[in-house]
């Protein structure tokens, strides 16, 4: 399934932010969300390519996809 | 499926006819490239290849370091603008300034090479972040006679005892930096962060996406340049270090290779990938410099200065809150710097100024005796001993974070 067509249930905006803070945004955001939801990131951190999908995945969540905007930010699709 | 076989087989023979020696060159140079550049590094062979360079600027010159050039750039500051009349060492003269220069070089050249420069702008509470992480680095910084690179990663792989009350610092000031985010996260309102860009009216006048793997190409030829143009002044060994310098950015970039995550991550996210990875690489350099101390190749008490315990250990507290408040630590801070972030940067120049300041007081109070001097451990411990105490040492901190990583023990977010 392509980023266009994966309805979020919330979104997440960090763009803009930069190492810890859109990870701990993260973290904070699904702690308020149940199973099965999905959450929508924004980011414009480089180094979250690597730390967002790292801690899904030991979160034991899935990493739905990661859309690179043209708009020069990037996108996470993440289902509890 | 014979036929398949056959027609590809057919194909094959084709392009082994029609590949030349520069067709196969020009695709062995586009594979290597795509390696090097479109993929991330991996943390441990990131660490492996920091305790290897570590170890060559140490045969080299000294043990690495990073707070001294940002020391010597402050220096400059006050030079520049008339408060001071001492004109400084010149930051291309200055061994730790040409390191840092080289780091940057380097952080630059993986930047542009993997496409991945951009001007980085952040929300005005991100750059204030920056600035006052900034300060407590410098403050940090010039108790502990070092910064998280100096005075603990490199003072610990050449046995100086201040590294080790520095780690403790540096893990007491993350606490309480973290502390300071989690109130943040939970208190204070999202701040926008991030503008739209413009659309634009026309089309770009250059492509500068396609132009930066070139720019990167010619930074490359410049720093070799500057090498050889450093050996034919009688100052090689200078020109190596902005050599080396290149190397170690290049490497910490492609892998983000961060220290500040050493102390973050077990208590943030409970990750303890970093952990592993320095406390390899610190086996690996604390052995390399066993056998250039051991065996005389460079002094015993050579770059062991970190004042312990209270010097290393103040610092390591200061240091800690601003680099977890910050975002970055001094070396992480040049490739963050290279890569365009701008709140790096605020971060650097508020080092750069309150580093050079605090070193004078400290001087001129009279509280330097009171901090503590440095401690050679093979002295205490001898080199029989203490070897196999620092490979159980590591062993033992490494699995220690492992164990948290699945019981999430230290965790307080």
């Amino acid at each position: 399934m392509s980023a266009e067509h994966i309805k979020a249930d919330k979104i997440l905006d960090t763009r803009g932010l930069t190492c810890p803070m859109p990870l701990l945004k993260l973290k904070k955001e699904l702690k308020g969300m149940k199973s099965g939801q999905i959450l929508e990131v924004l980011g414009t951190d480089p180094g979250s390519k690597t730390d967002i999908p790292n801690f899904v995945r030991k979160r034991g969540s899935e990493l739905m996809g990661i859309t690179d905007d043209a708009e020069g930010f990037t996108r996470y699709h993440i289902k509890i | 499926m014979e036929a398949t076989t056959l027609t590809e087989n057919v194909s094959d023979v084709e392009s082994s006819e029609s590949m030349t020696f520069w067709n196969s060159l020009k695709e062995e140079v586009r594979k290597t490239y795509e390696l090097l550049f479109y993929n991330r590094w991996p943390s441990w062979l990131a660490g492996i290849l920091m305790a290897i360079l570590a170890l060559m600027i140490f045969l080299w010159h000294f043990p690495w370091g990073i707070s001294g050039g940002y020391h010597n750039w402050g220096d400059w500051i006050y030079y520049l603008s008339g408060i001071t009349d001492a004109r400084p060492l010149s930051p291309w003269l200055h061994p730790v300034s040409v390191l840092n220069i080289g780091m940057i070089g380097g952080a630059l050249i993986s930047a542009l090479f993997s496409r991945e420069f951009r001007i980085h702008k952040t929300s005005r509470l991100e750059y204030l972040k920056g600035i006052l992480g900034g300060m407590l680095m410098g403050v940090g910084s010039a108790f502990a006679g070092g910064c998280i690179e100096g005075g603990f990663y490199t003072a610990i792989g050449i046995f100086s005892m201040g590294g080790f009350a520095m780690m403790v610092g540096l893990g007491i000031g993350s606490y309480i930096g973290l502390r300071y985010l989690i109130w943040e996260t939970d208190n204070m309102p999202a701040n926008p962060a991030y503008r739209q860009p413009l659309p634009s009216q026309k089309p770009p006048f250059f492509n500068w996406s396609q132009a930066k793997p070139y720019i990167g190409g010619l930074i490359v030829l410049a720093v070799i340049t500057a090498f050889y143009f450093y050996s034919f002044f009688d100052v090689t060994e200078i020109g190596g270090l902005c050599f080396f310098g290149m190397l170690v950015g290049m490497v910490m970039h492609r892998s983000r290779f961060c220290f500040v995550r050493v102390f973050r991550c077990p208590m943030m996210t409970g990750d303890a990938e970093m952990v592993k990875t320095v406390s390899l690489s610190l086996v690996i350099y604390a052995m390399g410099s066993a056998v250039i101390k051991w065996n005389f190749l460079q002094p015993d008490m050579m770059g062991v200065y970190h004042p312990f315990w209270i010097g290393s250990l103040v610092g390591g507290v200061f240091f800690g809150m601003g680099m977890i408040i910050a975002g970055t630590c001094a070396s992480s801070a040049l490739w963050r710097m290279a890569e365009g972030n701008t709140k790096i940067m605020a971060a650097v120049i508020s080092f750069c100024i309150v580093n050079p300041l605090v070193v004078e007081a400290v001087k001129y109070s009279g509280i330097e005796h009171l901090l503590g001097k440095g401690l050679f451990v093979p002295k205490v411990l001898t080199w029989h001993v203490t070897l196999p105490l620092y490979a159980l040492f590591f062993l033992l901190v490494s699995q220690l974070a492992v164990w948290n990583e699945k019981t999430e023990k230290f965790v307080i977010f």
